[in-house]
């Protein structure tokens, strides 16, 4: 399956050909791969360098003027080094922009802490004008991308390094709605991300224990299907999430909002609890808190014994 | 020679009434932005977002008690605006808000936002091909900011001649850190450094008037040296009238200065 950051890059290209209000900035990230965009969409391709504060700061300038700015860079380093630009500039001022990044959660597993972001998803939810999109495979941004590039909000996307490798029609992706994978009846699991692979291989093993797993997934965050979630909880009256986010802020909140009235619901969480110190593969930070099949095996079954 | 003292006045007034504002910061610029819209930008008090204005953006947004006067004299804010400055009835407040201001391009108050908003201005402007310009004043003490750098860096790498930078060189800035020869960083920057007096109208005049605006070129910045607080003696300086209400018998001290 083609990369996510690829389709990043070959959606600029085909929407910029189109609107040529569009405007893209990145971080010294992904250069090469934009040199399709830049070369047809000439002077509206710009490098700026290691700043990011002042790369937000000046996409709030584009946007004053009329154009439809996307910023593209490392998530930390845009989300949490420039939450006050983004907050100010876009939410207070009620400016749009789009913001793409890649590196959320542990994606750069070998370059430790510093290249992970947990909070990216709950900082830009915290904006009434904020929406969030995880897409995982490349058809889902380039739909989200073109149903929200030009909506006068502030759109991030989180881009994972790996893709889940579930094959969507492009018809399936509907901005702020969940997609419900697998139907089941003993338990619902709600997954963002490159998760969906582990969710989908524990589910399949789990039906060899006679157990029936709904999987849930959501690429997008906020606004949040609320309305799917619930009523899988409603037959299932379990849940568990998979999330590669902050355990205090996240998919396991907005789950639990959806479930308020609904009695006797028993719940479970895989999520990020604090820096997830080391290196390695992506796989082996996962596994290190607990996103591996068996891990999410454990979990269901705790909840359903 | 004392410029704007009815502006002055006017600023004190607004800070006595409602109980808040920055008069000293203020005072320092107050001579730049009057003359900024009486003799440089293109705007229109009747349409603030005309398409074809210069933008101006006050990156220093607690001197915004200059920007109310001025924006009242030329016609953007009326009597009433200005009477309900920082109640819940206006529309002013201890620093602009653009959703609320007519002529407000930004909303400042946090240091370093302003300008590289303004560079990003001036880049759309040039994108477009349109003519307008940008205009950005800072304070000195703003310049402390890791922004304002990181941006005279991109601007003057992108060759945005469109674009202007004013500072406010009021000395607050030494104060905390006195290697604070502005004229010589922006020129290591790669602008072209004007310097100025900033309470001399034919300084103000012979420098703007000399300016060349261009799509492609260097951007410029007027370091205009100012005195914070200037035109009433006691609130000259650096202390505590920064942040300071006059009590009744200082508003008429001032109302007196002002008056002679």
């Amino acid at each position: 399956m083609k990369k996510l950051r690829q389709e990043f890059a070959d959606t600029m290209l085909e929407i910029g050909s189109q609107d040529p209000r569009l405007v893209v900035m990145v971080g010294d990230i992904s250069h090469s791969i934009l040199q399709p965009y830049a070369k047809t969409c000439p002077g509206r391709y710009f490098n700026i360098g290691i700043c990011e504060p002042t790369i937000v700061n000046m996409a709030a300038g584009l946007n004053k003027t009329g154009l439809i700015p996307v910023v593209h860079t490392i998530a930390p380093f845009i989300t949490e080094r420039a939450y006050e630009q983004i907050k100010l500039d876009f939410g207070y001022q009620m400016l749009s922009v789009n913001i793409i990044s890649v590196g959320g959660a542990f994606d750069y597993s070998q370059l430790g802490c510093s290249h992970h972001c947990y909070t990216d998803v709950s900082l830009i939810s915290h904006l009434k004008r904020g929406t969030v999109m995880l897409p995982g495979s490349p058809v889902e941004f380039n739909k989200l991308f073109k149903e929200t590039y030009a909506n006068g909000l502030i759109n991030y996307f989180r881009l994972p390094e790996q893709p889940h490798e579930v094959e969507f029609q492009a018809v399936d992706i509907k901005f702020g709605q969940g997609i419900r994978i697998r139907e089941g009846k003993d338990v619902t699991i709600a997954v963002i991300g490159t998760q969906l692979r582990n969710a989908l291989v524990a589910s399949d093993r789990l039906a060899g224990r006679d157990i029936s797993v709904e999987v849930l997934y959501f690429h997008t965050i906020k606004p949040f299907d609320s309305e799917l979630l619930r009523a899988s909880v409603m037959k299932t009256r379990k849940f568990l999430t998979v999330e590669e986010l902050s355990a205090h802020d996240g998919l396991y909140n907005l789950c639990l909002r959806a479930c308020v009235g609904i009695n006797d619901v028993a719940t479970g969480q895989i999520a990020i609890e604090d820096f997830v110190h080391g290196y390695g593969t992506y796989d082996e930070l996962c596994a290190r808190v607990g996103m591996s099949p068996d891990e999410i095996m454990r979990s269901i079954l705790r909840l359903t014994c | 020679m004392i410029l704007n003292k009815d502006l002055r006045l006017k600023i004190a007034q607004m800070v006595k009434a409602s109980g808040e504002g920055h008069i000293p910061s203020s005072y320092s610029i107050v001579d730049l932005i009057e003359h900024l819209y009486g003799h440089v930008l293109h705007v229109d008090a009747k349409n603030p977002r005309w398409p074809e204005r210069d933008y101006f953006i006050l990156s220093k947004g607690h001197g915004c008690g200059a920007l109310y006067a001025v924006l009242h004299k030329y016609g953007f804010l009326s009597d009433q605006d200005i009477a309900d400055y920082s109640t819940s009835r206006g529309i002013l407040g201890g620093h602009p808000d653009m959703m609320t201001v007519p002529g407000a391009e930004a909303s400042t108050g946090s240091l370093g936002h302003g300008f590289p908003t303004a560079v990003g201005t001036a880049l759309g402007l040039r994108i477009q091909q349109r003519a307008n310009r940008t205009f950005a004043l800072l304070g000195d003490g703003e310049c402390h900011e890791g922004t304002i750098w990181e941006s005279a860096n991109v601007a003057a790498n992108l060759r945005l001649g469109n674009l202007c930078a004013i500072v406010d060189w009021n000395g607050s800035a030494a104060q905390l850190m006195p290697l604070d020869d502005l004229p010589s960083k922006w020129m290591a920057f790669g602008w072209e450094v004007h310097e100025i007096d900033g309470h001399s109208a034919d300084e103000m005049r012979a420098v703007f008037s000399g300016l060349s605006f261009v799509s492609v070129g260097r951007p410029k910045v007027i370091i205009a040296r100012t005195v914070k607080g200037k035109g009433v003696s006691f609130t000259e300086g650096h202390g505590k009238w920064h942040h300071r209400v006059p009590t009744d018998e200082e508003m008429s001290l001032i109302s007196r200065e002002l008056a002679a």
